[in-house]
């Protein structure tokens, strides 16, 4: 049931899917791996729509680099925690949703406890090690992985579906050099965004989702493409799964 | 290894024309769409090769020093996955797309 406060908070989407939408919604909890660049506009945009419980991890401080695209945190957190910059943030944007905000290095001792029962994980990490971790452990939990990377104006997005679609391992095996990389805020915002909207979407069971599809933004050229994905049959992660033929789904 | 770049070619030969597409950083450094006529039969790493080889630091991005991908380079083939391992002996044919991308690591 909802608040009147929520009623009126979600109204204009609940034109679009009802009460009965917003419900799965509240209910669902997902997990957001990382509050910078790509966490930011992730976790704004799930915590407006409210998605009833969002647990957001990071490890770090925020830093005055990081402003020019991490749009959670403001120039007075220069110093904080990003967990708490993020949780002062969401839940000054949305208290009628559970904010977690967990300061820890997502490692392979600790991800399957933090992730819990989430019904899904968004990929907003800065490199490959941790997001083959997600991806892992996404296979395990049978849930899906909402995978976003940028770098420039550069950015790619797909939603990976446990034993439906390709897995991260099956589209990227090898882990690209870590590098600073250069990055204009409005890439994670147009990345994040979609990485959002795919969360969305899955939650409430309607449109199309970025499976078996990677999308891949050119800023510069303002041109978007797709590039059709597939499974890999040796793969090392997800290789023993079962295909499934109907699209998993959360359930109601 | 029997190939040709397009320069050698000799009229008589027969040429297919694909399209090279490179995609993020290999697209700042080497362009974005190459369309290039290769002799039949020319095989997919020393196409790549032949035409990023004018470009020092393309060329490094997508090979390393013993003229292998590096290992993170994705190849596709009208949106189907090559392997790098298959590519050096896996033809282009007439109108093939050709994708060379790294995946994108920032978050």
């Amino acid at each position: 049931m909802f608040s009147y406060r929520e009623l009126d908070r979600y109204k204009r989407q609940m034109m679009l899917f009802g009460e009965e939408g917003q419900e799965r919604l509240k209910k669902a909890h997902i997990f957001i791996a990382g509050a910078g660049g790509l966490g930011s506009p992730v976790s704004i945009y799930l915590a407006v729509a409210g998605v009833g419980t969002i647990t957001i991890v990071d490890m770090d401080v925020v830093d005055l680099t990081n402003l020019n695209r991490q749009i959670l945190h403001f120039d007075r957190d220069v110093g904080k925690k990003k967990t708490a910059s993020a949780e002062e943030k969401l839940r000054e944007l949305n208290p009628d949703i559970k904010i977690n905000a967990i300061d820890v290095r997502i490692e392979e001792s600790n991800a399957v406890k933090l992730i819990g029962k989430a019904d899904g994980i968004v990929d907003a990490m800065d490199n490959y090690p941790t997001r083959y971790l997600l991806n892992d452990v996404a296979i395990a939990k049978e849930i899906p992985l909402f995978h976003g990377g940028i770098r420039g104006f550069y950015g790619q997005a797909t939603t990976i579906i446990p034993g439906k679609t390709p897995c991260l391992k099956c589209i990227f095996p090898k882990a690209p050099p870590k590098e600073v990389f250069p990055v204009v805020g409005v890439t994670p915002g147009i990345i994040g965004t979609i990485q959002a909207n795919e969360v969305i979407k899955y939650l409430l069971g309607s449109g199309d989702l970025l499976t078996g599809r990677l999308f891949i933004w050119d800023g510069m050229q303002a041109h978007s493409e797709e590039i059709c994905v597939e499974r890999n049959p040796a793969c090392e992660a997800c290789s023993g799964m079962i295909t499934k033929k109907t699209p998993a789904r959360k359930k109601k | 290894m029997q190939w040709h770049d397009n320069k050698e070619n000799t009229s008589e030969e027969e040429e297919v024309t694909v399209k090279i597409r490179f995609f993020a950083r290999f697209r700042e450094l080497l362009g974005t769409d190459i369309v290039t006529d290769v002799a039949a039969g020319t095989m997919f790493t020393p196409l790549i090769m032949t035409t990023t080889r004018k470009n020092p630091a393309g060329y490094a991005a997508i090979f390393d020093e013993n003229g292998e991908f590096h290992e993170f380079v994705i190849l596709m083939k009208n949106g189907k996955r090559i392997e790098i391992s298959d590519a050096v002996k896996t033809p282009v044919a007439d109108g093939d797309e050709i994708a060379v991308f790294p995946p994108v690591a920032g978050g």
